[in-house]
């Protein structure tokens, strides 16, 4: 009950300042009569390279201000002796006292460096130079120079603190993000926030696993979002930073804004280019000879001298002396991708608009028609009114994609099928099956799956000042998602020895729609006080989401024509149609105060309520604060020679996570999606728990910051250390309970520390030539601090406490034994037998040890190139054949048997399946130390070269063509294929070369 | 001219001021009038809480064959490889295991505490009795109409009393669960096998008292009376309660509902006679699971076969050998599946149901009831029953002992493959060591009971000690 009566004088307070400020508004609207009496100022503003438009002129101290004109122009009400100020966001300000006559002005920019550089934290902007929390950035020109489609490609390798794995090379595939490592026990809880333009943007996934592609992990709505229309991406992560997100910061924000109109006439940018793609790395598989080499020996080793009739590889079914590389055949291929955009945009100096327009197309590297197409149209309008008081922003973002994939990933298969398989097609251009014997592996291909996505995200912004320095705001956010799944299994996938028709055909289509609504009015006040400035905000937000999601399988098809009808379908069962809807309000503010660009305090801090909980635990508050001292404006450094620049900062505070699902404190009964008696079931969903609450995550960050030599040196370092507590899990239950666990708090604590480094340096700097670098290193380390019950708990096998959560328990490989030339593992309890629970007492930790990138920008007159190269050191697992070698898979060349007593192997002894010993020496060996190789990488992530067309050759119009190139070198001890991997068995990261021009006009 | 303009922008940006300010107040407005229960959603349309479901008869319906349908498809009492039909088959002495050699640890005798399956199906009943359980706990709070109510409260308790049977026949010592409350649960302790028993009698005695007379489902695949007493048959059978295991088993055979069907090809067709309670299939064409089990086509076999022992053992001539069981062979070896059930793969329409309690069972109940008695005439007269409908003479036996014995090797023809029939029955009779040992190597006379599952110990110790042996 007083929780609500806080929330409810809260409100009474920002509802009286509502009331409150029209009466003043229009004080201050009446006193702006008083200019009748003074002279009309008038002149040109301009900067280096010609007239400026869109340049603020204010008299100082009175409400009266214009914007220059496209030409630069402006004419202005004071009188003499008023002092003029000319703004404009990247140059300094300009002050001059009103005389008679025209007052010209040249603006110089700011200076380079971390001078001026404004940052988006979100519900407020700060310049760099005065900001608190940890933040990292990248804007449109990183983004604009990879030839990649999804959001989280882009960010890849440039920030600190950040790391991004991509899941598998396939279109359209998604990618893991983990900002300052893991915070929840849940697998599922450790997505960051993702906001763009204001609008919060939910990454839950939308696909059935049963309807997705070909990818490692669902449908991730992420793809929705297009890089090319993006205008700067900024990661929070600490405290200072999060907080004001309260229960959805704790794994760091992700904003993302959109690119905006500019000033100036009409300007059309036309861009198109073309790529291609390839594997980066294959694996080093047997050739025939080797392989029929190595099967004769296994049915030698088992003591099989008639080779059986199944075993048509070796027995003369299939031809000995055929050779195929099978990844070269099935993974080989070349992926083709055009995109192209164009773009409008321009405007007065009180409206401008941007229109952008992109369509990419890409193909795959495996055989076959398939390919994913992604359109998105971008629209941004700005309008401020005469005075600058009233502004209005409205973007719309609208993207469609058209995903046709195989529903397969064939890169398994083609790393374990016999090289001498038969071949795939017949000469009539049919599958060959050769008689039965084969299972090709491109009936698999025959599954299609086809994923339409349509994706409105629409967002208006209106601020009004109502006096000096205080300005009242709106943002309203509208998203809108629909993702229709279909996947296709015709009984033409299936063996025709099999004899199944159409009356056995699968199809499986998944609905899922999301739409989400956000309004959140905020206030901003400005004010002098005691020798600085005080910037205090103060705003609420409300939002709904409902999710919607139909999935229904349709089973017997009169005919393979008619698959994609549901209606033709023999049988039609709903497996799942669900609705969920989540509410979140919360009301939030902050306050700034800094005293002599000096000493910084920023206090911030949230009040939650989220659906997700229960009545009496839906509401929270998180706050932080964070201080900054600006040590190089002091005086005893004041004109330093070589610091420039120079800030230490630090911030403490709290965010929550709420990422749990919807409902789940609901005693409730859902179908249970089977019969009886012809009715659905319904059964009840889980135990009733009322009563959870927040994750919480205690942050707590230090960071200096510093410029030497004009800020053509900056470093900037951070340490921070996460805690995240109060973990929600599902509480391990005995069985009698009914269930296995039941949602709860508890006392488990995951700590998350690192450092993380960035440098950047101005190494040239000409009228030619410019060369700069950034370089940034993240070392991190994750801990599970404490948890109470592990060892009764569904996590006792994958968790240890003091240990990180990302580790592996192995058994430890002691080598092969001499006599029976089985591998061996280390029977730890000595009880004779090798059981998982007893004996995996070897813990790899598979946390990178430390990862990050290192960014070159070089431009010689025309010319420019900018390369990425991203490195990463840490263990992963290396290629594991898919069984013991002899059986009719495919292996890894090279290898060396045992095959007698004394050999030393350094691999066992190969078997067709028969030896149980050498069966289970394999799949110890597979779960074993012996397994867990130095994945570590350095990777040319991203390179392009670009050439400016000399404009004057081209009528004004301005061209740029450019050479793009992602992955294209990889140094990496690491033998198994691609060392970038999260799921093993699925297509790699490919390598992208792209070619392109852009031209303005 | 300029001046006016700069009035006339004004007047623009306060008529956007105003409107702006008309929307916060607005947005504010709306708010904070649903403040505190802006966050408080309703359930999904897709989900009933728990406390509105029993008040509409369709909807508490459906969470009762909810309950049937996890029962069929999923747990102890599935016809698939998980259940007890097949698992204690492989246990005893009834069925070989071809898959993944060695790697069934039921067939091996070789289960142990952290076993998957031990665990899951002790969760997966207890997950059954806990919804029985909150049907039991909602019903009487409910808006249904009394008859309503008394029947599906019947049901419930007939589940749970059900579910705790096959525990304690298979765990030992076991705690009986009779509410919802997961603190209470999650602490319960072991009660002595005689105290489960007596549980549930009590919770089928209630249920019989509860459950209608007459098959409104016309199926038989909705327990009745009549379903209580036959499972209380059983139960004072178990239990050396003779004389009630007797007359329960009478009012069965003598209710003229219940008919034994004689031709062994139509034992186990849906409409048979001698049905007391089957399960439903899931869909309109579907048949058994034991069904898509046990049949193949072609040999070696792809999952279980029947023991040649096994198939061995039957006296000559006897029908359910040559009707029940079907032989396959690829020219040099032969193997056996049971044929119970004929039917494997879906068709227009189901001809076979899965039948959980029948009249043959009865007539052995009250046949060994009898002979444990001493009433070794009577006795004779039931087993004789159900051999002639075998296509058997009558037996040959004379003292109690050869007429008991005669009994259990006429239920190990009778049950086979059902519901693990011959594994509890070789230990009631103290058998198991005797006649395990002979064909199953790995055979320990702590086998008699599986191992309690070792993360249960060490979440709730009220459940120790572990079973002997394990």
């Amino acid at each position: 009950m007083k929780i609500i009566s806080i929330d409810k004088g809260f409100y009474a307070i920002i509802l009286g300042l509502f009331l409150w400020c029209p009466a003043r508004a229009n004080t201050v609207l009446a006193s702006t009569g008083t200019y009748f009496f003074q002279q009309q100022v008038h002149g040109t503003v301009t900067d280096a390279s010609g007239p400026l438009p869109g340049v603020i002129i204010a008299v100082k101290g009175k409400n009266i201000a214009v914007n220059s004109d496209t030409n630069g122009n402006y004419t202005i009400a004071a009188s003499a002796g008023d002092t003029l100020i000319f703004s404009f966001i990247g140059f300094k300000r300009v002050e001059k006292t009103v005389s008679s006559g025209a007052i010209n002005v040249v603006m110089e920019p700011e200076s380079s460096g971390l001078e001026e550089v404004v940052i988006n934290t979100g519900y407020y902007t700060v310049k760099d130079k005065q900001r608190t929390g940890s933040i990292s950035r990248i804007t449109s020109k990183d983004i604009g120079d990879q030839p990649v489609t999804n959001v989280l490609a882009t960010m890849q390798g440039r920030m600190a603190g950040v790391d991004i794995i991509q899941d598998g090379g396939s279109p359209g595939g998604s990618f893991q993000i983990k900002i300052r490592g893991i915070n929840s026990l849940r697998r599922d809880g450790n997505q960051p926030l993702y906001v763009i333009d204001g609008v919060p943007y939910s990454s839950e996934t939308i696909g059935s696993p049963d309807t997705s592609t070909s990818t490692a992990s669902f449908t991730s709505p992420l793809n929705s979002i297009n890089p090319s229309d993006i205008e700067s991406i900024e990661v929070l992560k600490d405290a200072d930073a999060t907080s004001i997100y309260g229960s959805r910061g704790a794994n760091g924000v992700v904003l993302i804004t959109t690119k905006k109109g500019k000033i100036g006439k009409t300007s059309v940018n036309v861009l198109a280019s073309t790529a291609i793609g390839k594997v980066t790395k294959m694996i080093d598989l047997m050739q025939t000879p080797e392989y029929l080499e190595m099967r004769r020996q296994a049915f030698a080793n088992d003591g099989i001298d008639t080779y059986p009739d199944f075993a048509y590889d070796i027995n003369g079914t299939w031809d000995q002396n055929r050779n195929t590389d099978w990844q070269k055949e099935l993974i080989g291929g070349t992926a083709h991708i055009t995109s192209a955009q164009l773009s409008l945009s321009g405007g007065s100096e009180n409206t401008q608009y941007l229109l952008s327009g992109t369509y990419r197309s890409e193909t795959t590297v495996t055989p076959g028609d398939f390919r994913y197409d992604k359109g998105a149209a971008h629209f941004n309008m700005n309008h401020r009114s005469q005075d600058n008081k009233f502004r209005l922003a409205v973007t719309a973002n609208y993207t469609s994609q058209d995903n046709n994939l195989p529903s397969t990933d064939l890169t398994a298969i083609s790393r374990k099928l016999a090289p001498n398989a038969p071949k795939l097609y017949n000469e009539d251009g049919s599958l060959n099956w050769e008689d039965g014997t084969f299972e090709n592996p491109l009936a698999a291909l025959e599954s299609k799956a086809s994923i339409k996505t349509n994706d409105l995200l629409a967002n208006t912004l209106m601020s009004y000042e109502l006096f000096r320095d205080f300005e009242v705001k709106l943002n309203l956010g509208f998203t809108d998602l629909s993702n229709n799944e279909e996947r296709i299994m015709p009984s033409t996938m299936y063996n025709p020895a099999y004899g199944i028709g159409s009356s056995e055909s699968l199809l499986l289509t998944n609905l899922t729609s999301r739409k989400s609504w956000i309004a959140e009015p905020q206030l901003h006040w400005k004010k002098d006080m005691a020798g600085g400035v005080l910037d205090v905000l103060a705003g609420a937000t409300a939002q709904q989401q409902q999710s919607k999601r139909l999935y229904q399988i349709g089973y017997g098809f009169s005919s393979n024509s008619l698959i994609y009808d549901l209606a033709s379908a023999g049988a039609v069962f709903t497996t799942a149609n669900d609705e969920a809807v989540y509410r979140y309000q919360a009301f939030f503010g902050r306050l700034n105060y800094n005293w002599q660009d000096r000493y910084i305090i920023n206090l911030t801090g949230r009040r939650d309520g989220s659906s997700r909980f229960g009545p009496g635990k839906q509401f929270a508050s998180f706050g932080a604060v964070g201080m900054a001292w600006l040590f190089s404006n002091e005086a005893f450094l004041n004109g330093s020679k070589v610091l420039s620049f120079g800030k230490l900062r630090a911030s403490y505070g709290t965010t929550g996570n709420d990422q749990i699902g919807d409902y789940q404190f609901l005693n409730s009964y859902a179908s249970s999606g089977i019969a009886y008696q012809g009715v659905i079931g319904l059964t009840p969903q889980r135990l009733y728990n009322p009563d959870f609450s927040w994750e919480v995550n205690k942050k707590l960050e230090m960071g200096l910051e510093m410029g030497f030599l004009k800020n053509r040196v900056s470093l900037s370092v951070a340490h921070y250390r996460n805690r995240s507590s109060n973990q929600l899990v599902g509480i391990p239950l005995p069985g009698t309970t009914g269930f296995a666990s039941v949602n709860a708090n508890l006392a488990a604590t995951v700590q998350n520390t690192g450092f993380e480094f960035t440098l950047g340096t101005t190494n040239v700097e000409t009228k030619d030539f410019n060369w700069t670098s950034s370089l940034n290193l993240t070392i991190a380390r994750n801990k599970l601090i404490e948890f109470p019950g592990l060892e009764s708990s569904p996590y006792a096998n994958t968790y240890i406490i003091g240990q990180s959560l990302n580790i592996a328990r192995l058994y430890h490989y002691t080598g092969l034994n001499e006599q029976t030339g089985v591998y061996q593992v280390q029977d730890f309890d000595g009880d004779g037998a090798i059981t998982a629970a007893n004996d995996k007492q070897v813990i790899a930790d598979l946390t990178p040890k430390f990862f990050g990138g290192f960014q070159n920008q070089l431009s010689y007159k025309n010319w420019k190139l900018d390369f990425l190269f991203q490195f990463t050191k840490q263990k992963n697992y290396d290629y594991i054949p898919s069984s013991a070698a002899g059986l009719p898979y495919n292996q890894p060349s090279g290898q060396v048997f045992w095959q007698q007593s004394g050999d030393k192997g350094p691999q066992q002894i190969t078997t067709t399946g028969a030896n149980s010993a050498a069966v289970a020496g394999y799949y110890q060996y597979a779960a074993s130390d012996a397994v867990i190789v130095d994945g570590s990488y350095i990777r040319l992530k991203n390179i392009a070269l670009s050439y400016n067309l000399p404009s004057e050759a081209l009528g004004g119009i301005r061209c740029r063509l450019f050479f793009q190139g992602q992955n294209l070198l990889t140094f990496t001890p690491y033998e198994g294929g691609d060392p970038e991997f999260k799921y093993a068995g699925y297509l790699p990261p490919l390598k992208i070369y792209s070619l392109g021009a852009q031209l303005t006009f | 001219m300029k001046t006016n303009y700069l009035i006339s922008t004004n007047r623009t940006a306060r008529i956007a001021g105003t409107v702006s300010l008309t929307l916060w107040i607005l947005i504010a407005g709306i708010t904070l009038v649903s403040c505190d229960d802006f966050v408080q959603v309703d359930p999904p349309n897709s989900q009933l809480t728990g406390d509105v479901v029993f008040d509409d008869k369709t909807t508490a319906n459906a969470v009762i064959v909810g309950i049937y349908g996890k029962m069929r498809d999923s747990g102890l009492m599935t016809g698939q490889i998980g259940g007890i039909s097949c698992s204690l088959g492989l246990y005893a002495d009834e069925l070989d295991f071809y898959q993944d050699i060695g790697a069934n640890n039921f067939y091996t005798n070789s289960l142990y505490a952290e076993a998957t399956p031990v665990r899951d199906l002790w969760n997966s009943s207890y997950n059954i009795i806990y919804a029985a359980n909150a049907v039991a706990e909602g019903i009487p709070k409910s808006a249904l109409a009394s008859g309503d109510k008394d029947h599906f409260l019947g049901e419930a308790l007939f589940i749970r009393a059900l579910m705790h049977f096959y525990l304690v026949n298979l765990y030992g010592d076991i705690p009986y669960v009779t509410g919802t409350d997961y603190l209470a649960n999650s602490r319960v302790s072991k009660l002595p096998t005689a105290e489960v028993y007596q549980s549930i009698i009590n919770d089928l005695n209630q249920a019989h008292e509860l459950l209608p007379q007459e098959d409104f489902s016309w199926e038989r695949v909705r327990p009745l009376k009549a379903t209580a007493t036959a499972l209380l048959a059983r139960v004072y059978l178990y239990n050396g309660r003779w004389g009630e295991a007797a007359d329960s088993a009478s009012a069965i055979i003598n209710d003229p509902s219940y008919v034994l069907e004689n031709d062994p090809d139509m034992a186990f067709l849906k409409e048979n006679p001698g049905t007391i309670w089957q399960f439903s299939p899931a869909a309109e064409g579907n048949n058994t699971n034991e069904g898509n089990l046990f049949i193949f086509n072609q040999g070696p076999p792809p999952v279980v076969a029947l023991k040649e022992s096994f198939v061995n053992a039957f006296e000559t001539g006897d029908l359910r050998r040559q009707h029940w069981i079907r032989e396959i062979t690829d020219g040099s070896s032969v193997w056996y599946h049971p044929f119970k059930y004929r039917m494997r793969a879906v068709v227009g329409s189901s001809t076979e149901y899965s039948i959980v309690l029948r009249l043959g069972e009865q007539y052995l109940i009250r046949a060994e009831a009898r002979a444990r008695q001493g009433d070794l005439i009577g006795a004779k007269e039931d087993l004789d029953i159900i051999r002639a409908r075998a296509g058997l003479a009558g037996t040959t036996a004379i003292s109690q002992q050869d007429v008991l014995t005669a009994i259990l090797k006429e239920r190990q023809w009778e049950l086979f493959t059902e519901f693990g029939h011959r594994f509890m029955d070789l230990r009631r009779f103290g058998m198991l060591d005797a006649v395990l040992s002979l064909t199953k190597p790995g055979w320990d006379t702590n086998d008699r009971l599986w191992p309690l599952p070792g993360q249960e110990l060490l979440a709730n110790p009220n459940l120790n000690p572990q079973n002997p042996g394990y």
